[in-house]
């Protein structure tokens, strides 16, 4: 028999029972890009608010009215207007870096942590967490850097020759490569940060190495659950924008605003539900592991807290 | 295909006793009369000159050897002893005109900051006989009357020793090699596909009292006269060729190669192309002249959308012969050539190219749009064949105009180009958006490579003349504007008109005097911009201690303030909408810079729109020429809701991959 969760079904139950953190930060990401959009919408009003013409853009999506809009002065410059929305973006990535180890506690937890915990922990892992952020991005940059000039070269030679398909055919399975190589190292890291938080440690290196031996040992099992929930993700991109497109009448700013905005909410859920299986492949080895090698999981003794103050 | 014999016996008479005689008896000198390639007994076209080109092309080195004999019917009235000729392929040499312009400006096609030499293009001339008058292959010249650059090798001269009197013919034998480039626009070869344009030694032409024959520009096309065109090209046997005219001949080699032979007749041009890889798809039109056969020559990636391509060749053809008039050729050859080899949208008589790829949805109508412009070409420049180096917006800019009113009918005028996913785009607002942005920075009435960039030369010769012909049709009516295009394709076809023939075509069909349009669309720079400059409702008791607005009993003084903010002057018409439904329709010569209109109603103003048919293109600015009284924030409120979209997406795919 095999005794080994299922780690999708479990981390699904992990992200179910936390669903506050998957709306927190799609509060936050929205919040910060409707912030962000501001300059956008004061750039278009200045031409759309008052002219019979913008009825281009509202009843379908017309093209022309669009670019006029975007090269009249008045719109101002394009970089004017986007810029400021593109800000928040790195904003909320640094939010999400500060958060995330929070998140990780809750879900090591078997109980709704304190918000006195969650912060707490934020604010104890922010440093490592920068670290293996940096970390991964330099192992996923040379890798990727790597993977990325192969297929380029290839892509470049495939362009030589006659077969007019086969650029694109060679440039899909160098991506598809990429991104799946790129998922393995962020299974890595995933598991380096919920040892960081989960053990408390302090030497991140410690962390990246135990979850470096630890993906290899079990790279299927993970790989299959990560790639399992990506495809996830893609559906509820693909499906989302095709509602999107076949429900929604043009004219509708409510229903585009509605499914966009639930098609985002999907998306993030299921990166946290990669994480959440992180969690329960970690907390699954954790307990597999002889109790002299165990280290101490700091969080997940303290006391627990009134529920309403709960994060 | 199997060659049918009596086109082949034509075709070896026309090859074989023309030269001869020539050569022998040059008073027995003529130029064909030749029927063969168009579905006319007689010959359409006054011609000129008669080409037969005997040309062998070796793929490994992209190069070819050939004997052209040109036969010169001297029409101009006068005794002729200099002639010049186009060696456009020279352009594609790194100190030519062309290149330096492109290098300035920008190209239609690609742009390169690195240049092999391999892929370089040239075209010399080994041999240059004049018959009678011995070798004159030393006595050429090259001379840049454009520019002055004396690098640039794209026009040669020569000085014949004893001139040739009106109505003279004279005949030369000129011995070639091309090297084809790398195409960077519109001819030679990529991978194993070539497409052989502009590639033989070409007569200029004698228009108004001199010789036309301009240097190879970067913006600019061609010019040329009409005549007989007999080429045999001979190439290895796995190409797949296809040419101007209808193929005559077609025989295997010893040696490997095959001799593909072709006949056209009242055409000004003629190009070829060869690749091993086309898939060859027939089909026919019954045109009101006699039957035309197409080719459709596809890529092998892009087999599925032949069908595509016919349909639209059809519907474009079936449009032209209504609108225009007659297509008299036998033949139409569309290639689909090899992406991103810069020969895709190029036109020559009775052959075309289009461009797609592989993926090509069908509510993206790219395909169809190239494919319509290309033969539309067939009209406004092969046939009508005006000047393209001084005149381009005739050919292209009433060739977009036609695009417009053809692909509006057969695709909608909104979804002309765009039908996917919700976004829509049509020809006309492509056309207008391309002139908008360099809306006075040159006339129509430029020489084409005097344009201030690439992209004023596009936006004014495609986009604005489109725009302006639109606008045309507001003022004199669609059905007397087709009528006008009628009449000038039926009168000009197969001569080269200037651009007062058209514009006189057009005040004689209209029965009016359309200066006063002609000078600021034309020969000006004039922009074109209406605006609302103030809507205003006051109560007229709004002095009084109690007063109250109470809807449909406050009576309102309300004024509409238009202003023309440019310096063209054109009459316009004005809608205004009252809160209680009632309208006003206002008429406005333009002539001062504003105008004001008042009305006293038990109602307010509600919109103001200038132009309310959409009968004007060319205006510069169309948001502001409506105003709301109330805002209405719903298009700002839907383009926020996508912008916030795309940023949490990005948000959120940053935050996925790095933590």
């Amino acid at each position: 028999m095999n005794d080994k969760p299922n780690l999708l079904s479990s981390g699904a139950a992990i992200v179910r029972r936390n669903k506050r953190y998957v709306i927190w930060f799609f509060v936050l990401n929205f919040a910060f890009a409707s912030m962000g959009a501001a300059a956008f919408r004061l750039h278009a009003a200045s031409l759309l608010d008052r002219s019979l013409y913008a009825d281009g853009v509202l009843h379908g999506f017309d093209l022309g009215v669009f670019s006029e809009m975007l090269g009249r002065p008045e719109f101002g410059s394009i970089q004017a207007a986007t810029v400021p929305g593109m800000i928040p973006a790195v904003l909320f990535f640094v939010l999400t870096l500060i958060f995330l180890p929070g998140v990780f506690l809750g879900y090591a937890s078997d109980r709704r942590i304190s918000r006195e915990e969650f912060f707490r922990t934020c604010g104890k892992n922010v440093w490592r967490f920068v670290r293996l952020a940096i970390l991964f991005a330099i192992f996923a940059g040379i890798v990727g850097g790597i993977l990325g000039g192969i297929q380029n070269a290839l892509a470049k030679a495939a362009d030589e020759t006659s077969y007019e398909k086969l650029p694109f055919y060679v440039k899909s399975i160098g991506l598809t490569v990429i991104f799946l190589v790129l998922t393995a190292i962020r299974i890595w890291f995933d598991l380096a940060e919920a040892d960081v938080v989960i053990a408390d440690r302090k030497a991140v290196r410690k962390s990246v190495g135990k979850a470096y031996r630890q993906t290899r040992a079990n790279l299927g099992r993970l790989f299959g659950a990560y790639v399992a929930i990506s495809v996830v993700a893609l559906l509820v991109l693909a499906i989302g924008l095709g509602i999107w497109d076949v429900m929604v009448p043009p004219a509708s700013v409510l229903g585009a605003f509605l499914i966009g905005q639930l098609i985002l909410l999907l998306l993030l859920a299921t990166r946290f539900w990669q994480r959440a299986v992180a969690v329960s492949f970690y907390s699954t080895a954790v307990a597999e592991t002889p109790v002299e090698n165990q280290p101490a999981p700091v969080s997940l003794t303290v006391a627990a807290t009134p529920q309403g103050d709960g994060i | 295909m199997p060659p049918r014999k009596p086109v082949v016996l034509l075709l070896l008479a026309t090859f074989v006793a023309v030269p001869t005689i020539a050569q022998n008896a040059s008073p027995a000198l003529s130029i064909p009369n030749t029927t063969l390639a168009i579905n006319s007994p007689t010959p359409l076209s006054q011609r000129v000159v008669h080409y037969q080109i005997d040309a062998k092309y070796d793929p490994k080195t992209h190069g070819l050897d050939a004997e052209e004999t040109l036969t010169y019917h001297n029409l101009t009235g006068q005794a002729l002893d200099i002639f010049p000729f186009h060696l456009y392929l020279n352009a594609f040499q790194p100190t030519s005109t062309w290149l330096k312009e492109t290098k300035r400006d920008g190209t239609r096609d690609v742009s390169f900051e690195k240049w092999d030499s391999k892929n370089y293009g040239s075209e010399d001339i080994k041999r240059f006989e004049v018959v009678g008058q011995g070798d004159l292959t030393s006595q050429l010249q090259f001379i840049q009357q454009d520019d002055a650059n004396k690098d640039d090798r794209t026009v040669v001269q020569v000085h014949l020793p004893k001139p040739i009197p009106p109505d003279g013919y004279v005949e030369f034998k000129i011995t070639f090699h091309d090297k084809f480039p790398k195409t960077l626009e519109r001819t030679g070869w990529k991978r194993d596909f070539l497409l052989g344009g502009q590639w033989f030694p070409k007569v200029g032409v004698w228009w108004h009292g001199a010789w036309n024959c301009h240097q190879f520009h970067g913006s600019t096309e061609f010019f040329a006269d009409f005549g007989v065109y007999d080429v045999k090209l001979t190439v290895p046997q796995f190409e797949i060729v296809g040419a101007t005219g209808v193929e005559v001949g077609n025989v295997n080699n010893p040696d490997g190669s095959k001799s593909v032979s072709y006949h056209a007749d009242d055409v000004h041009d003629f190009a070829w192309t060869a690749s091993p890889h086309y898939k060859v798809y027939e089909d026919n039109f019954q045109g009101s002249m006699g039957p035309v056969k197409l080719n459709i020559m596809m890529q092998p990636a892009h087999l599925g959308q032949e069908e595509r391509h016919a349909r639209i060749l059809k519907q474009s053809l079936d449009h032209f012969e209504r609108w225009y008039g007659p297509y008299p050729y036998k033949t139409l050859t569309l290639v689909d050539p090899e992406v991103g080899s810069a020969a895709e949208g190029m036109e020559y008589p009775t052959f075309i190219t289009g461009g797609t790829t592989w993926w090509m949805p069908k509510g993206l109508h790219f395909p169809e749009l190239v494919v319509e412009h290309e033969f539309g070409h067939q009209y406004w420049y092969g046939m009508v064949a005006t000047n393209e180096f001084e005149d381009a917006w005739m050919d292209e800019g009433i060739n977009s105009y036609a695009e417009v009113k053809v692909m509006d009918d057969i695709l909608g005028p909104r979804t002309s180009i765009i039908n996917q996913w919700g976004i829509t785009l049509g020809e006309r607002e492509l056309q207008r958006l391309s002139y908008i942005s360099v809306a006075d920075l040159d006339p129509m009435a430029r020489n084409g490579w005097q344009y201030a960039s690439y992209g004023s030369y596009g936006g004014i010769t495609y986009g604005k003349t489109a725009a302006v012909l639109l606008t045309l049709e507001g003022v004199i009516g669609e059905d007397t504007m087709r009528q006008a295009m009628h009449t000038y394709f039926m009168r000009y076809r197969f001569t080269h008109p200037t651009k007062e023939d058209f514009l006189k075509t057009i005040e004689e069909v209209s029965g009016r005097d359309l200066r006063w349009y002609f000078n600021q669309a034309v020969y000006g720079t004039q922009v074109l911009d209406y605006a609302v400059l103030k809507v205003k409702s006051t109560p007229v008791d709004w002095y009084k201690k109690k007063f109250k607005e109470k809807k449909g009993e406050t009576e309102y003084q309300s004024e509409v303030v238009i202003q023309r903010k440019g310096d063209f002057l054109f009459p316009v018409d004005i809608a205004i909408a009252f809160d209680n439904g009632d309208k006003v329709r206002e008429h406005w010569d333009g002539q001062d810079r504003w105008i004001r209109y008042t009305y006293q109603k038990k109602a307010k103003v509600a919109t103001v729109e200038i132009d309310p048919d959409h009968k004007i293109h060319i205006d510069r600015n169309n948001f502001n020429n409506s105003d709301l009284a109330e805002r209405s924030e719903k298009p700002t409120r839907k383009l926020m809701n996508y912008w916030t979209f795309v940023t949490q997406f990005v948000a959120q795919l940053l935050a996925w991959w790095m933590v």
